[in-house]
This record gives structure tokens, C-alpha cells and sequence, in this order.
């Protein structure tokens, strides 16, 4: 198996004022394609940052982020943008869909070639079929975080970020969408998700536990 | 599903927003228009009639006197009209006459003319006054009013006047001449050749006369109105910077309520140039399209005012063509997007570079 990611001693100091705050410590960290990892860990000890460095949504302050074999810290902004939409699917905890746009229309924002019946097909994947239509205030949390999911997939991506899937969803609806991601991942597709919920974390065929910005594996 | 149609639904998910931004834009388009409108409509159309109802060149004596319709109290004495006349460069000579007199104290200013096009009622010629002397007197067509001791039986009543309380007869030119002592306030007459030609000839030639030809008429048409057109295109401009400054008011306000969705927005890839051009967009479509408005609102209020001032103004014939040329609506409506877009540029600059992660987290 390749590794499709890798995180070399990476640090991300924030300035709050005159104290500095180090959210990661040299972290090291592997990713081999078509793993399902979760990261835990307490809140404020680092796992979110370490999601964004994956996602190419932050880059560290020091070492480096090996997105298939590219280090990110090298590319253009451009170039980052255009692997953060070809490559990485993101899910967040608030599901983040566009209001003004249906649930076939979100799916279609972040493809390069828009597709409806691709969007279409995908929806229907996370069983959403003849809900196309619908404006995100007219679904359920449950059935937003799907269309989220259906958003992620829009260009094919290689690895799915996932940050707190599960936090703002019932037992049910979280089940459904673990569900969803594993039936994902055993399509191919690599998957992080951070999360405090230990029920989530089951799913993963990995869990590793940050604190104070280190993984203890 | 691209960026730039989110733009659209952007201005569609805040409809009460978007058309009161558009409102600025909408009022500042029309009075430019409006105003500009009316300016440019009266230049053309005052030079559209210089040329159908001038001659190549209008002679008058040297002193100036009696050109544009001011009293006649120089003329051109009759030797000097024969000498014009008998110019080989000249053909098609008519004689004017214009007097001032009195009909029961109230002033009246007689025209003697040849060319009958002048007088846009139905251009019969005859015996033609004005609409304020038939309110005055209760004269009719038919009706018999006397001018220097004669009758003349009256033949149609214009819409055109003085305006300043002065009554206007038109009569045929040989019937004006002796009521005026024969004396010849102007004389046009066409060119053979190039009018410039024309009028060098007619003034060295003719001793105490000055000729002008249709350009000289044209351009002192354009010095009039260029000037007052900058001046009102100025002051009708400052409606329009301050709608656009509410363009930039409303994209800082829109830009920071979306900043979550921004945000979100390049976590699916797209770029800081993407998300620039997608804000630049909404900016540019609020001016548009509010121009667009502003410009049928002023279009519709133009083609009121012609229907209801054009006659009383002597200009019944005066469409909306004179008034909005493409070039102003190009212009106008081209301005008012472009000034849109830079109003855009440093909301939609300032959203390009959130960062985020903090955008993200947002509320």
C-alpha cells in the first residue's frame, strides 16, 4: 500500500497576543490509501489543525505536508486550490451547505464539469433520491450531513476529511452517516475523521489520540 | 452550477437588500439620463432643424442684428439685396422680414418668411398666429386681425410662441415686405459649391453683410449645449457615485455575513480569484441591472415630457430617438457597471484573503 499522505514534524505555532501557542508539536503521521483513520483527543489538542494541514486548508509553520507525493508547502495557491477540489472531499460538523442553493445544486458547485447526472446519482447514493430539489432548510440534519457527504464525492476524491461528522446528529442519523462513510472507504476512498464520539470512532479501522499537539499512537 | 451563478441567486436571496442597493443606482441613471436626455435631444434636434429649414448660408447685415430670431432693427438695404441676388454662386435666394409692432397694446412680432417649413403647424402658408394671441383676442381661423392698418383674414394658429408675453404672426414674405417698408432683415439661399465657399464670397463681396452657413449654426448649437451639458452631467453624476457608494457599503456588509460560506467556498477548491470574481459579479450585476431600470424610468418619464411639453417647447415632432442616442445609453449604462465593479473591488478583495480556517469558524 502508498502512502497518500504524509506529515512530516509538522508544527503550527498560532500569536494570541504575546503568547504563542504551539497546536501541533512535530507531528509525524502516515496516511496508506484506502485506510479509515479517526483521530480523538480532547478539545485544543490539535486535531483539527492537524485536518486542515491534511486538507490543505492551513499549512504548518514548520515541516512538511506530502498530499500524493507533493509536498503542499511548494505549490502555488492556485495549485492548492485545485488539489483541495480534485483530491480531498470535505464533511463538516455543521454541515456547511449553501442555503440559497437545492440539494442538487450544492453538489454540483465544487464539480469542474457540472454534472447533473452525476450529482443525481450521487445523491441517490446517500439515499436521497427524489430529494434533489430540496433546499437545505427543507431536510433534516441527518439528510443535510448527507448532501455534504454527496458534496465531497462531486469530483471523485481520493481521501474524505471528515471533522466532527456526527457532532450535531442524533444516535440514528449517526449511525447512518458512519455507515455511509464506511461504505465509502470500502469503495477505495481514504478517510480521516476527527471526532469526540467514541461510537464514531468504532467504525475506523484505526484510531489515534492527540494531546498537547503530539499523537500518541 | 459555477460560482458566477451564485452571484445571481445571491442577489435573489436578499430581494429587499439588492433593490434598495439598486435604488441608489436607479435614481443616480435616470436623472443622468433624464437630464442628459433632454440636453442632448434639444441639441440634435435644433441642429436637425437648422439644416432641414436653413439654407446653405443665411446672410444678415454686417452688424449682427438679425439672426436666431433676436429683433430686427438692422437690415440689409436694398442694393445689398440685389448685389446677393445676383450672385452666380448663390440660387434658390429668399427674402425675410421681421418687425416688432402693437395690436391694442399688446406687443406683436411679425415674421415674414418664405420657407414655411419653419412654422410646424401644417406648414400652409398664410396668415398664422400664435396660440397666446388667440387666447388673448378669441380669434379663430377665419377671423380677421389687423396689422399696420391692414386686414388679413387668419389662416391657422401654432403651438409655437415667444413665451414672453410678445404675440407672433407669420406671414408670407412679399405680403410682409411693404408693412415693413420693403426692408430685408435676412436673406438664405443655397450654395453652389461648398457653403463655405459661399459665405467667404457673399462677405467680401457684399460689403456690410455677414453670412453664416448650416456648420456655423451647428457649432454654435454645440458651444451652447457642450458646456451646459457638462455642467448638468456633473451635478446629475453625483446621484450615481453615491448609489455606487452604497454598492460598497452593501458588498462589505454581504461579504462579512457570508463569511462562513466564503470560507466554505475554498474549502471546496475554489480559489481567491474565483471567490474575487464571483463578489466583483454580484457587484457588477447590482449596478447593471439597476441601470437597466434607471434607464426605461427615464426613458418613460422622456416620452411623457415629450408628449406633454414637446408642443408647447415648438417641437411636436421630437422623439425619444433625439434624446437617447446609443452612445448615452452605452455610456450610462456601461458607467454605471463599471463603477459597480470597482465598488466591488475591495469588498470582494478583502473576502479573497479570509483566511479559512477562521473563516469556517465563523458565526
Amino acid at each position: 500500500m502508498t502512502d497518500i499522505l504524509e506529515i512530516k514534524e509538522a508544527w503550527k505555532t498560532y500569536k494570541m497576543g504575546a503568547e504563542e501557542i504551539n497546536a501541533l508539536q512535530g507531528v509525524n503521521f502516515k496516511l496508506e490509501e484506502g485506510s479509515f483513520l479517526a483521530v480523538m483527543g480532547p478539545s485544543g489538542s490539535g486535531k483539527s489543525t492537524l485536518l486542515h494541514l491534511a486538507g490543505i486548508l492551513d499549512l504548518p509553520t514548520k515541516g512538511g505536508v506530502i498530499l500524493q507525493g507533493k509536498n503542499i508547502t511548494e505549490l502555488s495557491g492556485k495549485e492548492q486550490a485545485h488539489l483541495r477540489r480534485t483530491q480531498i472531499g470535505f464533511v463538516f460538523q455543521r454541515f456547511n451547505l449553501l442555503s440559497q442553493l437545492t440539494a442538487e445544486e450544492n453538489v454540483m458547485l465544487p464539480m469542474i464539469k457540472p454534472d447533473k447526472k452525476k450529482a443525481r446519482e450521487i445523491l441517490d447514493r446517500v439515499g436521497l433520491k427524489g430529494k434533489y430539489d430540496r433546499l437545505p432548510t427543507q431536510l433534516s440534519g441527518g439528510e443535510e450531513q448527507r448532501v455534504a457527504i454527496a458534496r465531497s464525492l462531486a469530483n471523485d476524491p481520493l481521501l474524505i476529511l471528515a471533522d466532527e461528522p456526527t457532532g450535531e446528529l442524533d444516535t440514528a442519523n449517526s449511525r447512518m452517516i458512519m455507515d455511509l462513510l464506511t461504505d465509502l472507504n470500502r469503495e477505495g476512498i481514504s478517510i480521516i475523521i476527527v471526532t469526540h464520539d467514541p461510537m464514531a470512532a468504532e467504525y475506523a479501522h484505526k484510531t489515534v489520540e492527540m494531546r498537547d499537539g503530539k499523537i500518541n499512537e | 452550477m459555477s460560482i458566477y451563478r451564485l452571484s445571481f441567486k445571491n442577489l435573489k436571496r436578499r430581494k429587499l437588500r439588492s433593490a434598495l442597493t439598486m435604488l441608489g443606482i436607479i435614481i443616480g441613471v435616470a436623472t443622468l439620463v433624464l437630464l442628459m436626455g433632454a440636453g442632448t435631444g434639444m441639441q440634435s434636434y435644433m441642429k436637425d432643424q437648422t439644416e432641414t429649414m436653413m439654407g446653405d448660408v443665411s446672410i444678415y447685415n454686417s452688424s449682427g442684428g438679425a439672426y436666431m430670431g433676436s429683433s430686427g432693427d438692422s437690415y440689409l438695404n436694398p442694393e445689398t439685396v440685389s448685389k446677393i441676388k445676383n450672385m452666380s454662386q448663390l440660387y434658390d435666394v429668399k427674402e425675410e422680414t421681421q418687425f416688432t409692432t402693437e395690436l391694442n397694446r399688446t406687443p406683436l412680432y411679425v415674421l415674414g418668411i418664405s420657407n414655411w417649413d419653419q412654422v410646424k403647424i401644417n406648414g400652409t402658408p398664410g396668415v398664422v398666429i400664435d396660440q397666446s394671441l388667440a387666447d388673448k383676442f378669441g380669434y379663430k381661423i377665419g377671423s380677421t386681425i389687423t396689422i399696420k392698418e391692414q386686414e388679413f383674414t387668419i389662416t391657422s394658429i401654432t403651438q409655437q410662441g415667444t413665451g414672453m408675453g410678445m404675440g407672433i404672426v407669420f406671414l408670407d414674405v412679399d405680403k410682409a415686405l411693404p408693412l415693413n417698408e420693403n426692408k430685408v432683415s435676412s436673406i438664405t439661399a443655397s450654395a453652389r459649391g461648398d457653403p463655405e465657399a459661399a459665405k467667404k464670397d457673399v462677405e467680401s463681396q457684399v460689403p456690410g453683410t455677414m453670412a453664416m452657413t448650416q456648420s456655423d449654426f451647428t457649432k454654435q448649437i454645440d458651444d451652447m449645449m457642450n458646456g451646459l451639458m457638462l455642467f448638468i452631467g456633473a451635478i446629475a453624476s453625483i446621484g450615481l457615485i453615491v448609489g455606487v457608494i452604497s454598492i460598497v457599503n452593501i458588498m462589505l456588509v454581504n461579504v462579512t455575513e457570508r463569511t462562513r460560506e466564503i470560507g466554505v467556498l475554498k474549502a471546496i477548491g475554489f480559489t481567491n480569484r474565483e471567490v474575487l470574481g464571483s463578489i466583483l459579479m454580484e457587484a457588477g450585476l447590482l449596478g447593471f441591472i439597476g441601470a437597466l431600470i434607471g434607464l426605461i424610468l427615464a426613458a418613460a418619464l422622456l416620452q411623457l415630457a415629450i408628449i406633454f411639453f414637446g408642443p408647447q417647447l415648438g417641437m411636436e415632432d421630437i422623439t425619444l430617438i433625439y434624446m437617447l442616442p446609443p452612445w448615452l445609453i452605452l455610456a450610462v449604462v456601461g458607467g454605471a457597471t463599471i463603477l459597480s465593479i470597482l465598488a466591488g473591488l475591495y469588498p470582494a478583495w478583502r473576502a479573497s484573503r479570509l483566511n479559512v480556517v477562521e473563516a469556517l469558524r465563523y458565526d
